[in-house]
């Protein structure tokens, strides 16, 4: 094998191309929808995690969350967990004083969507968060204007509110909302604070929040529970080497409050990013292997396509293989110029598939909400992948033109 | 279709000792066989078309081989080129015991001594006149520059020099074999074959093509053709006659 074999097998590989146009065109067009299909979906897989570990990292990168189940999908409390205590405020308090590593402690009540009404405009889908003063710094989400809630605030259970950007725009297009009266949920409050804008994530919109005092919550509230409202401590550890011993005390100081005996497993769930990740690991795990299947079956169609098209063309050029035999090609040669030939074809398949997934994934990130990604390394992977089909679905053509007997190859009509 | 499987081996007898190199007295002996058989077997059958071939060929010499149809003429030219192997018996080429070789040897053997002319041809359609040329060069691992420069002259030889960018349909006949005999011609091998190469042509397009033989045996070239036609065969200084898979007649008429 060196570079005259390559020239002669690319002249070979183009000849079979132009000879046999349509016959070609088909075959590349079967590795194309292989290798597009290996690109995009390794591109809404890329996409997905880059994401979501670039929000996650936003959302107030290393913080830990307590609340009363451990995070997870799809899986049917037992009856410990139908049992459980709700956390409590005391808890947040419990391990603002005795966790060395926990810099801020923030606990909240969170409800998913409630009505806020301004005049006669009204939103029904803000996120109703009932917190502390400590929240701002927990999540760094900081008021942008106005003030933010206060412990005086929370002592008082006063009737007061900071929003999010989407409902200054829902419900305040002309006006300004400091000092103005809203209803949640037909209660009156008075608006003390806006917010910074935060973004998305995931495609979520994180703006359209809107937060009262956490004991004014409560009073409103004092029979939600979960589902309808979660109640959770989030915990700021000093730094992100903190994140491990900030777990670490938080578990022993509720296992004390609660008396776990010793060996029992958590009465409470407790997570970090890290955990965050794995849950999200898990939920993608299985997509992965969906779309590795699809994407083996496009590439079995494709090659099976090669294969066919190797072994007419090897049928075709029999005589030709005799002939170069007969001026001196070795078995070798022939192999390498057939399997280069395969190689060709698949070649320009993949780069075909590559562009039209490449395409795909860029009208994707602009006409979806999914966000879709194409690493340099997956046109590696397409590449690579392609010139394997070839390989392997060319091996076997290839071999039976390199074994041919030039005698017989020379008289086959 | 089966592989036609046939013993490589020569014979165990070992008595049959290496052709004398070539002294100063003693023309130089090119081709050498002793004892050369071919057999097919045919399942029930075995058909002999070779049993026991011997004879030499002297370098420079230009030699006809004559028969019937059936004969045996097509496959000792193949065993000669090393297109295929003997089932017994011993061959020497230019110094080299050809009947031990393997495959890749007997690849390395057609491409460096032996030029070989097909009665039809057997060019790439589809490639010029030039790359057809070139492809036993390519196949000597020689690099680009080199091979358009001999595989214009080979060309040029045949007086095709005009012709080197047309493909095989653009050509006649005549030139289409000249095109093969300049492939043939183009790695300098020390032997030129050509099984009936004027099969496929006119007669005064076979005349043009015998003036070229006799040009090319003039300039050194050893050549060995096989026809039926008696008046070629006159052309050439010695005539082997085979029937039946063995030597008849061999004379030399120059
Ligand atoms: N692959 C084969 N399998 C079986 N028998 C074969 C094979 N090749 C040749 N033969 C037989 O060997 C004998 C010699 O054949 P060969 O082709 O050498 O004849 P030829 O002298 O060249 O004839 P022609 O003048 O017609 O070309 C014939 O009887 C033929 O049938
Ligand atoms: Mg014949």
């Amino acid at each position: 094998m060196n570079f005259i074999d390559l020239k002669e097998s690319a002249f070979m590989a183009l000849d079979t191309v132009r000879a046999n146009k349509l016959r070609s065109m088909l075959t590349i067009l079967g590795v194309s929808v292989g290798v597009v299909t290996v690109v995009f979906m390794v591109s809404i897989i890329q996409g997905l995690n880059k994401s979501f570990a670039e929000q996650i990292e936003a959302l107030g990168s290393n913080s830990i969350w307590m609340t009363k189940f451990e995070p997870s999908f799809g899986h049917q409390p037992n009856s410990e967990e139908l049992h459980r205590k709700e956390l409590t405020l005391d808890d947040a308090d419990a391990v603002r004083r005795e966790a060395p590593s926990a810099m801020s402690v923030s606990p909240l009540y969170r409800k998913i969507a409630e009505t806020v009404r301004y005049e006669d405009k009204q939103s029904d889908t803000p996120i109703l968060l009932g917190v502390t003063p400590y929240y701002e710094f927990t999540q760094s989400s900081y008021v942008g204007r106005g003030r933010f809630i206060t412990d005086l605030d929370v002592e008082e259970r006063s009737n007061v509110c900071v929003v999010g950007q989407d409902l200054v725009k829902a419900l305040f297009p002309f006006t300004d909302p400091l000092d103005k009266q809203v209803k949640i949920a037909g209660k009156p409050f008075k608006v003390i604070g806006v917010m910074e804008p935060l973004g998305n994530f995931l495609g979520q919109s994180r703006d359209n929040s809107i937060f009262i005092p956490i004991k004014t919550f409560e009073k409103y509230y004092p029979e939600l529970h979960f589902p309808e409202s979660i109640y959770v401590i989030i915990v700021r550890p000093v730094s992100r080497a903190y994140v491990k011993s900030a777990v670490d005390e938080m578990t022993d100081i509720m296992r004390r409050r609660r008396r776990v005996p010793l060996g029992a497993p958590n009465t409470f769930g407790i997570s970090s990013q890290d955990a965050l990740l794995d849950i999200y690991n898990q939920l993608t795990g299985a997509t992965y292997l969906v779309l590795t299947a699809i994407s083996f079956v496009a590439l079995m169609i494709g090659g099976i396509g090669v294969m066919n098209i190797m072994l007419v063309s090897v049928t075709e050029r029999t005589k030709e293989i005799g002939l170069r035999k007969a001026v001196g090609a070795t078995r070798s040669n022939i192999l390498w110029q057939f399997l280069i030939e395969a190689v060709v074809l698949t070649g320009i398949g993949g780069l075909l598939g590559l562009a039209v997934g490449e395409l795909a994934s860029i009208l994707m990130n602009k006409y979806s909400p999914l966000p879709a990604f194409v690493p340099v390394w997956a046109i590696g992977v397409g590449v690579g992948v392609s010139a394997a089909v070839g390989i392997v679905f060319g091996l076997w053509p290839a071999w039976k033109a390199a074994r041919l007997d030039p005698i017989e190859s020379l008289r086959y009509e | 279709m089966t592989e036609a499987t046939v013993e490589t081996s020569p014979t165990s007898s070992g008595v049959i000792a290496k052709p004398e190199l070539p002294s100063n007295g003693k023309a130089d002996v090119l081709i050498l066989m002793r004892n050369l058989w071919k057999t097919y077997d045919m399942g029930a059958e075995k058909v002999h078309a070779l049993h026991g071939v011997s004879f030499e060929v002297t370098r420079g010499d230009y030699l006809a081989i004559t028969g019937p149809s059936g004969s045996g003429k097509s496959t000792l030219m193949n065993l000669i080129g090393c297109l295929d192997t003997p089932s017994q018996g011993e061959y020497w080429l230019n110094g080299k015991n050809v009947s031990e070789m393997d495959d890749d040897e007997l690849a390395r053997i057609r491409n460096q001594e032996v030029g070989f002319v097909f009665q039809t041809f057997n060019l790439l359609a589809r490639a010029t006149a030039l790359h057809n040329v070139e492809l036993p060069l390519i196949y000597g691992g020689i690099p680009g520059a080199k091979r358009h420069e001999m595989a214009k002259q080979a060309l040029a030889e045949v007086d095709l020099a005009d012709r080197m960018m047309h493909r095989p349909n653009e050509l006649s006949g005549g030139q289409r074999q000249r095109v093969a005999i300049a492939r043939a011609l183009v790695n300098h091998p020390s032997i030129l074959l050509a099984d009936e190469p004027t099969g496929a042509l006119d007669t005064s397009t076979s005349y043009d093509i015998m003036n070229l033989f006799e040009k090319l045996h003039e300039a050194g070239n050893t050549i060995i053709l096989v026809t039926h036609e008696h008046d070629i065969a006159a052309r050439a200084h010695r005539i082997i006659s085979i029937r039946d898979g063995l030597i008849e007649k061999d004379e030399r008429i120059r």
